[in-house]
């Protein structure tokens, strides 16, 4: 029986793989997309269930602005690869999953820590940075449009 | 099936992409995928360990990797509009080439 986060691992190395050597852009940001969702499903698979939600969350708004970019810098005559160098793409990509499989290099973590609430240890212990960062977020958006507004005009 | 070394096969995909590619959005995917084998690490480590403050780390450094795509993003599509080309070589060349005119 092969287990469930070993197959997610290897089409999560596969996807990210293929999104590095597709040449065309909407492609590589549809293998992205995949990655992400491979990703969080892996995050499933630990037991990070917080984890593995914002990272959806933040997810498909990244691969929403990946794909309007994606579409918007693409050239119109579409970039020549041949099926045969897609294929080699995929089983090497295969080919370094499989250390992540069969090899083990994770140390062992003596005590555990327990009675520590996720909520509590975002909002007790990291709550201030929390919402700095909430502010430097804001800032930064505002940065961004004022960028692509002044660009425009 | 061991999560650190999944995690390094990520960073080591990251970092090859980000090397070898010459296309702006490819080399952003590439930094995506660094950062998402960074944000792996502290999930698994938090998994461990059963503290939960790793993945209170993790939502934060996943924010600051956003906010981090939408500038290099805005970057991107100012220098497409402006030079018409995401090639980095092209950038670079281009913007040699307009520093030595003045």
């Amino acid at each position: 029986m092969i287990p469930f986060d070993a197959v997610i691992a290897v089409a999560l190395i596969t996807s990210a793989f293929l999104s590095i050597i597709l040449e065309e852009n909407i492609h590589a940001v549809v293998f992205f997309g995949a990655t992400i969702v491979l990703l969080s499903s892996l995050y499933f698979a630990l037991g990070a269930i917080f984890a593995a939600i914002f990272q959806l969350a933040i997810g498909v708004g990244t691969i929403a602005v990946f794909f309007l970019a994606g579409e918007m810098l693409s050239s119109k005559k579409p970039p020549k690869q041949t099926l045969r160098s897609k294929l080699i793409g995929v089983i090497a990509a295969l080919a370094i999953s499989i250390p992540s499989v069969t090899l083990s290099i994770t140390p062992k973590i003596g005590g555990t820590f327990e009675g520590l609430e996720f909520s509590e240890a975002l909002w007790r212990l990291r709550g201030i940075d929390l919402t700095a960062q909430a502010f430097v977020i804001l800032v930064i958006s505002i940065g961004v449009s004022i960028i692509l507004k002044r660009r425009r005009s | 099936m061991d999560y650190i070394i999944l995690s390094l096969t990520l960073l080591a995909i990251g970092i090859c992409g980000l090397v070898t590619k010459r296309n702006l959005l490819k080399a952003l995917i590439s930094v995506e995928i660094i950062a998402a084998a960074a944000s792996l690490n502290f999930a698994v480590f938090s998994s461990m360990s059963g503290n939960p403050l790793g993945q209170a780390f993790m939502v934060l450094a996943l924010s600051v990797d956003t906010t981090l795509t939408a500038i290099i993003i805005a970057l991107v599509i100012v220098a497409y509009r402006e030079l018409k080309t995401i090639d980095i070589w092209t950038l670079s060349k281009i913007s040699r080439a307009r520093r030595e005119k003045r």
